[in-house]
């Protein structure tokens, strides 16, 4: 019986044999064989409304629980049941009687026959709770290789093309994507989207099913710029297939239009900040990221000279201070910093001080120590030195040349 | 079908039997609920509370009395002996007749409940708390001069403990009003609590009768268990002497006492002692069995007396018995009595290798670890910070030590 079910299953779903042969030998001495409707991984009791689900009872604590579970079994002629718990690793967070009791559940609604099946992508050692555990039966799910993704994604194909065609395809972008990832989901997303782009050069006439290099030669830049961009998904995948219908468009396939800086979500943060706002920001880093002792070199007029010792060159070179973080500053730090870069008059009117607080609720400075909110708040600068160069670039300042690791 | 390995207690077949034997009468009379008529060795303490509830049902006035006093001293059992005698004597006429309530702050759900159950053993009504403080107040603040007295007598009192105190104000406030002739007797565990948990205006109301039961002394205790065993011819004196000793050594505890003369009686009646040299060869074999001897005792001693981790590390495997090492030896390299689960893991693992034991796995170590936190010979914090998990000894090194190397 147990062969049966494995059998049906694995060719469902390919890959999976071992550890199909093992679930079965476990439940299959339980369970009757599961209904080949039914995947063995979603089992029949995922609430939803297409099977009929209703609430049966409410219950409020484990005790009702286990009672309405016994009571479910001697209404139902003691079926066999089991309970599918996916990203069971959150459970760890409630009430701490939880996932005990759902660990020997069977023992605990006595003559039962359920089986609770936690799924989770952390190891068994961290779910144990220091007051005692019942071990349950640990199960690993391992990582698929290389073939076996190529395997699983060809089976997977919707398309006229031939195997081999297609294999030769899912190899070419495990080839490009393969050490980035090994998500089966997001490959598939991948392999779906610039089939259309490999199969281009035919469509047109401009090559045959078995011009293998030719199709690499045209797919290779497409597939290294989908890394970049749909992978880390600056732009959405709808978006970059229209790019790909552009570029289509244009005969010239060598030089690919830029993407609009709108389309893309992250990488040009670009946000529209009033004036003094941006010199305060750019004050704020220059706190954040330069020594105090160095300020009266950097921001004074006759400040004296100063000479280089190898000692200083060395502490410079021991921690960067873009590698240690932002350091915070007292408010009075960044004003001066304020006054000393900004080059016309500005008097401390309270649109000043509430720029701040504007740039602290936009989260590009964050507070530290809420309990002293106005006598000696500190604050720290919460934005990348790329973010704050394109800020100073507008303004026209010249930040590398006060900030102390570049200077 | 239950695969637990949950210990149950076999249910009970048929009647209980009749004690036949000597030993089985012994163990009948030591039982802890078979309070004799008289208590031995309280009978000043008898005499105090008598005559100071009898003189407040003769005045028919109302008053307080606090009596503390390490568990198993015979408090409760004590003033229930006077409330016998008294009601024997009202019975009698010869005292004018009371109302006794009982109330045991240990079964009430809710401090406030207290009021609760006065006014239901008063009246018979069941009202709720609020209403029945009304009733109680409206009551004891009225005199009525051909009311019955109350005699009340609460015990547990620290756990009538609230934030406003309130339910021990009234309980202590109540006596105190003209013609309420509420006698209150309560008992508690520790000797200062009046002082520690009420505040000023409730300590004041309990007013300055205080009693404390002094632990019993090893000749007191021998004095009890002999009592008992008037009639029976079970034990060997010196056995009781014995027990009278080491059990006044510790707590002074009587129950104890009982449990471990009892727990004797069992042991001598499932094993044969090998004979004494100690004892005269004239004795018959008969004789030896039916009585109670030294070894017995001793052998009762030390099933309830030895510590229970030592026992528990004895019986560990070899590979928690490492892991104890390990931790040991890191609190050993580092002089702090914390260790981390990396460190304790390098130890485990070296130490593996110098007994020439193949090392194990980080998750093996971890379910070895978390078994002994079950246990609560090692404290732990939840295991999901597995690596830097940090681990502390719930018992002294030196015991740990002593432990492995006599195993």
């Amino acid at each position: 019986m147990e062969d049966i079910i494995a059998e049906t299953h694995a060719k469902r779903i390919p890959c999976r044999g071992r550890q199909i042969s093992f679930l079965a030998s476990i439940l299959g001495e339980t369970f009757a064989p599961f209904p080949p409707s039914i995947s063995p991984f979603l089992p029949c009791t995922v609430p939803s409304s297409n099977n009929n689900y209703t609430s049966y009872a409410s219950c409020d604590n484990l005790g009702d629980f286990t009672r309405h579970v016994r009571e479910i079994a001697k209404e139902r002629g003691d079926p066999r049941m089991a309970i599918v718990l996916e990203r069971s690793e959150r459970l760890r967070d409630c009430d701490a009687n939880i996932l005990p009791v759902l660990c020997r559940l069977q023992e605990l609604t006595q003559d039962v026959n359920i089986v609770v099946i936690l799924c989770s992508t952390l190891p068994v050692d961290k779910f144990r709770a220091s007051t005692g555990f019942m071990e349950p039966i640990a199960f690993h799910f391992p990582q698929y290789t290389k073939d076996e993704l190529v395997r699983i994604l060809v089976t997977r194909r919707v398309t006229d093309y031939s195997e081999e065609f297609y294999t030769n395809y899912v190899n070419l972008v495990l080839s490009v994507f393969y050490h980035a990832t090994k998500s089966l989901p997001e490959l598939k997303h991948l392999v779906q989207l610039n089939f259309k782009v490999y199969c281009e050069p035919i469509e047109k006439g401009e090559a045959t099913d078995t011009d293998i290099k030719k199709l690499w030669r045209n797919i290779e830049p497409h597939l290294k710029k989908a890394m970049s961009s749909v992978y880390l998904r600056e732009v959405s995948s709808s978006q970059f297939e229209r790019m790909q219908s552009l570029v289509s468009e244009s005969t010239t396939s060598g030089d690919l239009p830029q993407l609009q800086p709108q389309m893309k979500l992250t990488g040009t943060t670009k946000i529209e900040l009033p004036f003094y706002s941006k010199f305060l920001l750019i004050s704020a880093y220059l706190a954040s990221y330069n020594p105090a002792r160095t300020d009266r070199r950097f921001f004074m007029k006759h400040h004296g000279k100063q000479r280089k010792t190898q000692a200083m060159i060395k502490a410079k070179e021991r921690s960067s201070n873009q590698l240690v973080g932002p350091k915070p500053f007292p408010l009075e730090r960044l004003m001066a910093i304020f006054y000393s870069i900004i080059e016309d008059k500005v008097s401390p009117t309270a649109n000043v001080f509430s720029q701040i607080s504007t740039l602290v609720t936009l989260r590009l400075v964050t507070q530290i120590g809420g309990e002293d909110q106005l006598d000696a708040p500190k604050y720290k600068c919460a934005v990348p030195l790329d973010f704050i160069r394109g800020i100073a670039r507008t303004v026209g300042f010249d930040i590398v040349r006060y900030l102390y690791d570049y200077a | 079908r239950r695969q637990s390995a949950t210990p149950g207690m076999p249910s009970r077949q048929g009647p209980v039997k009749h004690p036949q034997t000597p030993l089985e009468k012994a163990r009948e009379n030591l039982h802890v609920s078979a309070v004799p008529e008289s208590l031995p060795c309280r009978e000043n303490e008898f005499q105090e509370i008598y005559s100071f509830v009898e003189g407040k049902l003769f005045d028919g006035t109302g008053g307080c009395m606090y009596i503390s006093g390490v568990p198993g001293t015979g408090k409760t059992a004590t003033v229930r002996e006077v409330v016998r005698l008294l009601q024997e004597c009202s019975q009698g006429g010869d005292l004018p007749g009371f109302t006794y309530l009982e109330v045991n702050a240990m079964r009430l759900t809710e401090p406030h409940q207290l009021w609760v159950q006065v006014w239901k053993g008063l009246t018979g009504n069941k009202v709720t708390a609020d209403h029945a403080s009304s009733l109680l107040e409206k009551r004891f603040s009225t005199p009525a001069p051909r009311r019955e007295p109350t005699l009340l007598l609460v015990d547990e009192l620290d756990l009538l403990w609230t934030r406003k105190q309130d339910v021990m104000y009234n309980l202590f406030d109540w006596p105190c009003r003209p013609g309420s002739k509420l006698i209150v007797v309560a008992i508690a565990n520790t000797m200062d609590l009046p002082e520690r948990i009420m505040i000023n205006r409730v300590a004041s109301r309990l007013g300055l009768t205080r009693m404390t039961f002094q632990p019993y002394t090893h000749k007191q205790l021998q004095e009890i268990v002999l009592s008992r065993l008037l009639g029976i011819n079970a034990f060997d004196p010196d056995a009781v002497q014995l027990v009278a000793r080491k059990v006044a050594a510790v707590s002074g505890d009587a129950r104890r006492a009982l449990d471990i003369c009892r727990r004797a009686t069992e042991i001598a009646e499932t094993k044969t002692m090998p004979p004494s040299p100690m004892k005269s060869p004239m004795k018959s074999p008969v004789k030896r069995n039916a009585l109670v001897g030294m070894l017995h005792v001793d052998q009762a001693l030390k099933e309830m007396f030895t510590s229970p981790k030592i026992t528990a590390i004895r019986s560990c495997s070899l590979m928690e018995k490492n892991v104890l090492r390990a931790v040991v030896s890191e609190f050993l390299r580092t002089g702090l009595e914390e260790a981390v689960f990396v460190r304790v893991l390098d130890q485990y693992n070296s130490l593996c290798r110098f007994d020439g034991v193949e090392p194990s796995t980080m998750s093996e170590v971890m379910c070895i670890v978390n078994r002994l936190t079950s246990q609560r010979l090692i404290l732990t914090e939840h295991s999901r910070n597995d690596l830097n998990l940090r681990l502390r000894l719930n018992i002294s090194t030196d015991d740990v030590n002593y432990a492995l190397q006599s195993s």
